[in-house]
C-alpha cells in the first residue's frame, strides 16, 4: 500500500502510521491537504472505535523555497475525553449533532502553525500556542512564529451505524470549521481513498491483469482486487489559500514561475521516552518530539527502500534523502520485472543491464522535473537538485476540467506527479515508471517495452467514493454495514 | 621540599580539589549519600516523568529526558549510582539501563 503499515516499526504503532497525503489545487485559489493516519480500520471495530492518538503529534510540512527543509508547518494535537467513564458504551443513544449527550467517547484537536525565518508575532490574534509547544522535528531551528489558529475543535463520531448515527454527513459537515486565519480544517474518521490490489502486488509483484504472464503458476487473469475497499482511515485535511503558502506570499500565475513549486509531507512523532503505569494502566511520556512516521511520495518507503532502511527512513527528514539516491537510480522493482514477466520486458532488461541511473525516476520522486522535460506542455514539479522525497505541487497549474487518473501518464498535468488528488491510480502510474515508460523523458532514444504502457492494477475507485467538495475525502463505511455478510 | 612534605602536599591538595568538586557538582554530592533504599512506590508515576539513560557505561554518558527536552552528560558518579540502584552493573554495561 502508499503507506500502511509499511515499516516494521510502524506497523506496530497504527495511531502514528501515516499511511497517505495528497494535496492539490482546488477552486477559489486554494491548495487542499489531505493526510491519513490509523490504516485499515475495520468499520465495526467497537467497541473502543478508531481515534487519533493524544499522545502523536500530527505534522504536515511545506518548503516553499526549494532547499527540502520547511518553512511552514500545520501541527495538529488531539484530546479525547468520555462524557460518561460508567457505561461501556462509545455511544448511549443516537448521535444527532457534535454536542449530543448520548455521545460518549469525543475527540477534540488544535491546530497550530509554524513559521520559519520570522520573529515571534508580538500581539494581535491569533495568539501564540501555549507553554510547551513546539514546532516538530523537522523544523529548522531558528526564529520561529508560531500561532494557535483554532483550538478545542470537535472530531465528528465515528460511523458506528444507523441506530447510533443516522444521519453521519451532518455530522461530518459540522465538524468542517473555516479558521480565523484563513484555513479551513478536518480531522476524522473517513474511507480509506487509496485504492491498490495488495494481495496481488504483495504475492510476487503479480497484476491480476497480466498475471498469466508470471513466471511462478499463471493462473487465468482478472480484475484487480481492492485491498483497502470497505475499510476506513484517520483524515487530517486543511484547505489553504494559495498565498499563504508561497515565500512571496503571492497566488502564481507562471507555471515556471520562482514561487510555483511547493515541497509537501507530513510525518507523526511520539515524545521519546514512553513508559507504563501499572498504577494506572496508561502510558506517561516524556522527553522531546522524535519522528516515526512520514509520508510524501506515495508507495516510496513502502517499495522504493529496503526493508532494512525503512525504520531509519520514517525517522529521517526529506533534506537528507540523498541517502536514497541509489534506490532510486537502481530500484529493485525495475530489476525484478523482467524476471517475474520472462520476455514481457527485453528494453527493460537490457536498460537495467546496462546499469544506467534511472534519472526519469529520480526526477520524479526526488528532485521533480524540470520544465522542458515533458514534451509539448510547459510543466514543472522542479524544486531544485536536492534530492528530497516530497510531494511537489506546481500550484500555477489549474485543477483539470476532466481529470484523469493517470496524471501525466495520461496527459493530465493537474495530477501525479504534480501533487496528488485523491482518485489518482499512483499504483500504476509507479508502476509503469519503474518498467520503464518515463525513461524516454532523459533518454529520447530510448524505447519502452509495449508491457510498460499496458500493465495496470485493474482498478478503478468505487463509484461515490469521494465527495465533491471539502474534505473531499468520502463518508466512512458504517460498522452496521461492514462488513457485509 | 623533601620527599616525604611533597607526599603530604600531594595528599592535601587531592583532598582540596575533591571537596571543590563536591562543592562544585551535586551528582557528586549526591554520590556520597548513603546508599537509597529500595521501597514500595507511593503512587502512580508523574505525568511527565525524569528519564535518565545510562548510553555508555565507560565513558560516564548519561541522557536525561525532562519535560520536551533531552540533554546528555558525563557524570561517572551519577551513572555508577544508577548502576548500583540498577544491581545489575554487569549486565547493563554493553546495552545501557534507564
Amino acid at each position: 500500500m502508499s503507506s500502511h503499515r509499511e515499516a516494521p516499526e510502524i506497523s506496530k504503532d497504527p495511531v502514528a502510521d501515516n499511511a497517505d497525503v495528497y494535496a492539490w489545487v482546488t477552486p477559489n485559489n486554494t491548495v487542499t491537504i489531505v493526510s491519513n493516519f490509523v490504516p485499515l480500520q475495520g468499520p465495526a471495530g467497537g467497541p473502543n472505535f478508531f481515534e487519533f492518538g493524544d499522545d502523536v503529534l500530527y505534522s504536515i510540512y511545506i518548503d516553499n523555497d526549494g532547499d527540502a527543509v520547511p518553512e511552514i508547518e500545520y501541527q495538529f494535537q488531539f484530546t479525547s475525553s468520555l462524557q460518561n467513564p460508567n457505561t461501556f458504551l462509545y455511544n448511549t443513544g443516537p448521535i444527532g449533532s457534535l454536542t449530543d449527550p448520548n455521545w460518549n467517547a469525543r475527540q477534540n484537536y488544535s491546530v497550530v502553525r509554524f513559521d520559519a525565518g520570522k520573529p515571534p508575532k508580538k500581539a494581535g490574534p491569533p495568539g501564540p500556542p501555549g507553554p510547551g509547544v513546539t514546532p516538530g522535528p523537522a523544523f529548522a531551528k531558528g526564529p520561529t512564529r508560531s500561532a494557535e489558529l483554532g483550538s478545542n475543535l470537535q472530531c465528528p463520531p465515528c460511523n458506528i451505524g444507523p441506530r447510533s448515527t443516522p444521519n453521519y454527513d451532518a455530522l461530518a459537515s459540522a465538524a468542517i470549521t473555516t479558521l480565523p486565519s484563513g484555513e479551513t480544517v478536518f480531522c476524522g474518521q473517513r474511507n480509506d481513498p487509496f485504492f491498490v490490489d495488495l494481495g496481488s502486488i504483495f504475492d510476487l509483484g503479480a497484476l491480476r491483469p497480466v498475471q498469466s504472464l508470471h513466471l511462478i503458476h499463471p493462473p487465468n487473469s482478472g480484475p484487480g482486487v481492492n485491498g483497502t475497499q470497505a475499510l476506513n482511515i484517520h483524515t487530517i485535511a486543511i484547505q489553504i489559500p494559495i498565498s499563504m503558502l508561497t515565500n512571496d506570499g503571492s497566488t502564481p500565475t507562471s507555471i515556471t514561475g520562482p514561487s510555483s513549486v511547493l515541497g509537501i509531507w507530513s510525518a507523526a512523532s511520539r515524545r521519546k521516552a514512553r513508559m507504563f503505569d501499572d498504577h494506572q494502566g496508561t502510558f506517561v511520556e516524556s522527553g522531546p518530539w522524535v519522528q516515526v512516521s512520514r509520508l510524501g511520495n506515495p508507495l516510496f518507503n513502502e517499495v522504493v527502500t529496503h526493508l532494512g532502511q525503512k525504520d531509519d527512513w520514517n525517522r529521517g527528514n526529506p533534506v537528507d534523502d540523498a541517502e536514497y539516491l541509489p534506490n532510486v537510480q537502481h530500484p529493485e522493482l525495475a530489476s525484478l520485472l523482467p524476471v517475474l514477466y520472462p520476455g514481457v520486458f527485453p528494453n527493460l532488461a537490457a536498460l537495467n543491464a546496462s546499469n544506467a541511473a534511472r534519472a526519469d525516476l529520480v526526477a520524479i520522486l526526488l528532485t521533480g522535473i524540470p520544465n522542458g522535460v515533458v514534451p509539448g506542455v510547459t510543466y514543472s514539479t522542479f524544486t531544485g537538485t536536492t534530492y528530497a522525497d516530497m510531494l511537489r505541487l506546481n500550484v500555477a497549474i489549474p485543477p483539470a476540467a476532466s481529470p484523469n487518473s493517470l496524471g501525466i501518464l495520461g496527459g493530465d498535468v493537474a495530477g501525479f506527479p504534480n501533487g496528488r488528488r485523491l482518485a489518482d491510480d499512483v499504483v500504476t502510474i509507479e508502476i509503469r515508471a519503474l518498467a520503464g515508460l518515463t525513461y524516454p523523458l532523459v533518454a529520447p532514444t530510448y524505447t519502452p517495452d509495449p508491457a510498460a504502457s499496458g500493465v495496470t492494477q485493474g482498478l478503478v475507485p468505487a463509484p461515490g467514493q469521494y465527495l465533491t467538495a471539502f474534505p473531499y475525502v468520502g463518508t466512512p463505511y458504517d460498522g452496521f454495514d461492514h462488513p457485509a455478510s | 621540599m623533601n620527599t616525604v612534605s611533597r607526599r603530604s602536599f600531594l595528599k592535601t591538595a587531592g583532598l582540596a580539589t575533591g571537596a571543590a568538586a563536591v562543592t562544585a557538582s551535586p551528582s557528586v554530592a549526591a554520590a556520597l549519600q548513603p546508599d537509597a533504599l529500595e521501597t514500595t512506590p507511593s503512587g502512580p508515576l508523574p505525568h511527565e516523568p525524569i528519564v535518565a539513560v545510562i548510553r555508555d557505561v565507560d565513558l560516564g554518558e548519561v541522557t536525561v529526558l525532562s519535560g520536551r527536552t533531552e540533554k546528555t552528560y558525563r557524570d561517572k558518579v551519577l551513572v555508577r549510582r544508577l548502576l548500583k540502584a540498577a544491581e545489575q552493573n554487569h549486565t547493563v554495561r554493553k546495552q545501557g539501563v534507564a
